[in-house]
């Protein structure tokens, strides 16, 4: 498999929430907002890339019977250290973010690149694989983030985009809001891809019935 | 199987002292830094809610009842005291509130230290408009939202995190009219 293959593969084919639905977690908690649902998303892929680096690299030295605490000691370490380093050189985002970092330790995407992607791959694949699942999870948090922004507050970045008509469903923003608009934005991915499906299959196929 | 057993053992051994040492190097490098983020944070937090001072009121302190209190002075004259309070009647847990009150018992300034209130939401008693409706209230007024028959006005939408606000100055306030300025 081609490195590219893998990058868009994480990307979109896997998407992390969207088509896995992993890491439901920080996906719906810190989505109140386009911008805490880019730099959630960043966060996590920093993580994600580290422990896929390690994982990769000490997959050989890992009995099977003890990987799984192994990889979660690797990735709570990642997910401190993000913490603390935030906490000093990126102390405004951390105040807002700070609550939900932790949380990352427990998002399944991380553990479940690590078993599933990082080792039983190279170091430079899994790289890539990080890369590409991390950035599509940051994009899915950007989206739901920017629907719930734009439904729930009129904004979208900080910025007004609704005209004074416009009157915000406060539910979009509170935690029933997640539910509903990552509910709605899979529906219209599914609906969209199965069209296309239909389209695209072969003439005898749609004669059939 | 005694060697596989061992191996395990060996191995999740490693791995957590080598966690284990990153770690400890890491906070040591990033401890000072975070302790001064914090200080700056409450020293803009203090030119916020004081007017005028040139000491330096984190380390000018009188514990009264176990609270810190954060003194005020200009040229050794004090011009206003400051109290952390915290209302547990938050949306998203506590809120801390700073406040700073002048020598006549008049609010200064409130500024919003910590909390966790719904962003988009709750999290409005950040602005800066929300914070200028306690300037200059005294412990004569009534410090509560609309809805309980006080003078703050609330936002649409969210009751809550305005009371608990509420509740903190008010709390802080009396604190300081009570046990300094009634002195």
């Amino acid at each position: 498999m081609s490195l590219i293959k893998i990058f868009k593969e994480g990307l979109w084919k896997n998407n992390a929430v969207f088509k896995q639905v992993l890491g439901m977690c920080p996906a719906l908690a810190v989505t109140t907002s386009a911008i805490n649902g880019i730099a959630m998303g960043l966060a996590s892929t920093a993580v994600l890339i580290c422990s896929n680096i390690v994982v990769s690299i000490v997959k050989d030295y890992i009995p099977s019977k003890v990987r799984i605490p192994a990889y979660i000691v690797i990735i709570a370490s990642f997910v401190t250290v993000i913490d603390l380093v935030m906490n000093a050189y990126l102390h405004d985002i951390h105040k807002v973010l700070g609550l939900f970092i932790p949380l990352i330790v427990v998002n399944c995407m991380i553990l479940g690149r690590a078993e599933s992607f990082a080792s039983k791959n190279s170091v430079v694949k899994s790289i890539f694989d990080g890369i590409g699942i991390g950035l599509g999870f940051t994009f899915a948090l950007f989206i739901l983030g920017s629907v719930r922004e734009i439904l729930g507050n009129g904004s979208i970045l900080g910025f007004t985009v609704t005209g004074e008509w416009f009157k915000p469903a406060i539910v979009m923003i509170l935690p029933p809001g997640a539910f509903i608009a990552l509910g709605f934005i899979m529906f219209a991915i599914n609906y969209i891809e199965d069209r296309r499906k239909i389209k695209n299959a072969p003439k005898e196929h749609c004669s059939v019935g | 199987m005694r060697d596989n057993n061992f191996k395990m053992v060996i191995v999740l051994t490693v791995i957590a002292a080598i966690a284990a040492f990153v770690l400890s190097f890491v906070y040591s490098s990033t401890k000072d830094k975070i302790a001064e983020a914090y200080r700056q944070e409450f020293l803009r937090a203090l030119v916020k809610v004081f007017p005028n001072y040139n000491n330096e009121p984190d380390k000018d302190i009188n514990i009264v009842d176990g609270q810190n209190i954060y003194i005020a002075k200009m040229d050794d004259k004090v011009v206003g005291y400051a109290i952390k309070s915290t209302s547990s009647k938050g949306y998203g847990g506590d809120i801390d509130v700073l406040i700073a009150v002048s020598t006549d018992g008049k609010i200064t300034g409130i500024e919003i230290l910590r909390h966790a209130e719904t962003p988009g939401l709750g999290d409005k008693i950040e602005d800066e408009w929300f914070k200028n409706l306690f300037k200059g209230l005294t412990a004569k007024d009534n410090i509560a939202v609309k809805k309980d028959g006080g003078i703050i006005d609330q936002f649409s939408g969210a009751t809550i995190s305005p009371r608990a606000v509420s509740e903190a100055v008010a709390n802080g306030l009396k604190f300081i009219d009570d046990k300094i300025l009634g002195k």
